[in-house]
């Protein structure tokens, strides 16, 4: 079983946002760090492209770990701070994710 | 090779639909509660209760570790009741929303983003001609019903960008064990308002459903049904 750490989740999401920026042809994306916004009127992403990210890190992850994890699951949705918010707050998400999943 | 997912699939119209995408060549993965006899190399039977979420995120878990991918879900798997709506228990109104609505939602949610991951695929909710006719003592069916109504044409608008169709077919009765606990007469008088006196076979209702394989694109969040209505 791999070891899925906060550095891990950073470089999978900065990557498939590179990914996505080549595909959608929005070459900021390429450019995201930890601060980098996901959604909002300060992100590249539009809600298609938000929905595109997390399928597609879903699977990102499966083949890493493993394992199979809902990112948009109850505990992300009821949050005060959504992780959606942030790349550095979606890598904290997967990582509890994939740790709960991995127990 | 075409991927495709069918709930219902133990009995009746799920199992004839199975059989015709084998039969065209398809690799189908089939849902249903019970056992299944269905026997074909290219179907895989799946035991799932599609009104339970972590079951199926298990099994379509299961379904793209197997085949990679899924081009088509047909949302089959239904349940009926007949009561006038003072007399039908809360209980068996809940159990129709939760297989006929919470099913199909669960399947789409689950196959959705594998298919947005793909960006294509088709995905076909079945419904009913009882929606639009607003059919006397169905009252819990029909809601369930119009809720996948609904779920269409919502899924459409969110999966279309994503290169991903959903339409809904709706059926009158099909010669089935569903519809064989049905008195005659009314089934008749059913079919005479949907124009279809003859009724409807099992082979004619896999026929209309079965042309929204192949669908165009801009079909997407629409309602066809097996019927003359109005």
């Amino acid at each position: 079983m791999s070891v899925f750490n906060r550095e891990a989740a950073v470089r999978l999401i900065l990557l498939r946002l590179a990914r996505l920026g080549a595909e959608l042809g929005k070459p900021a994306l390429a450019q995201a760090d930890e601060q980098t916004r996901l959604f909002g009127e300060a992100s590249h992403l539009d809600s298609i492209g938000l929905v595109t990210l997390m399928s597609d890190l879903e699977e990102d992850i499966h083949r890493a770990c493993g394992v199979r994890i809902v990112i948009a699951d109850e505990r992300a949705m009821s949050r005060l701070t959504s992780p959606f918010r942030r790349v550095g707050l979606l890598a904290d998400h997967l990582v509890e994710l994939v740790a709960a999943a991995q127990a | 090779m075409r991927i495709a997912l069918v709930t219902g699939t133990s009995r009746g119209l799920g199992r004839a639909l199975a059989e015709s995408l084998l039969g065209d060549g398809w690799t189908v993965h089939g849902f249903a509660r019970g056992p299944q006899a269905l026997a074909h190399p290219a179907f895989r039977a799946h035991a799932v209760d599609v009104g339970d979420e972590a079951a199926v995120q298990a099994a379509v878990a299961a379904v793209l570790e197997t085949s990679g991918r899924v081009d088509l879900l047909v949302n089959n798997a239904g349940a009926a009741s007949m009561n006038s709506l003072l007399l039908t228990p809360a209980k068996k109104a809940e159990m129709l929303m939760r297989v006929n609505y919470l099913g199909a939602f669960h399947c789409l949610q689950a196959v959705g983003k594998a298919m947005v991951r793909q960006r294509a695929g088709t995905i076909v909710n079945l419904t009913s001609v009882a929606v639009p006719l607003a059919l006397s003592g169905e009252a819990a069916y029909v809601a369930s019903k119009a809720a996948v109504e609904a779920l269409t044409k919502v899924a459409a608008n969110e999966l279309q960008p994503h290169g991903v169709r959903v339409v809904a077919v709706g059926l009158g009765p099909v010669d089935t064990d569903l519809t064989r606990a049905v008195g005659r007469d009314q089934l008749a008088a059913l079919n005479v308002r949907i124009g279809r006196p003859s009724g409807t076979t099992l082979a004619e209702a896999v026929g209309f459903v079965a042309e929204e394989w192949g669908g165009a694109p801009s079909s997407t969040g629409t309602v066809r049904y097996l019927a003359r209505l109005g």
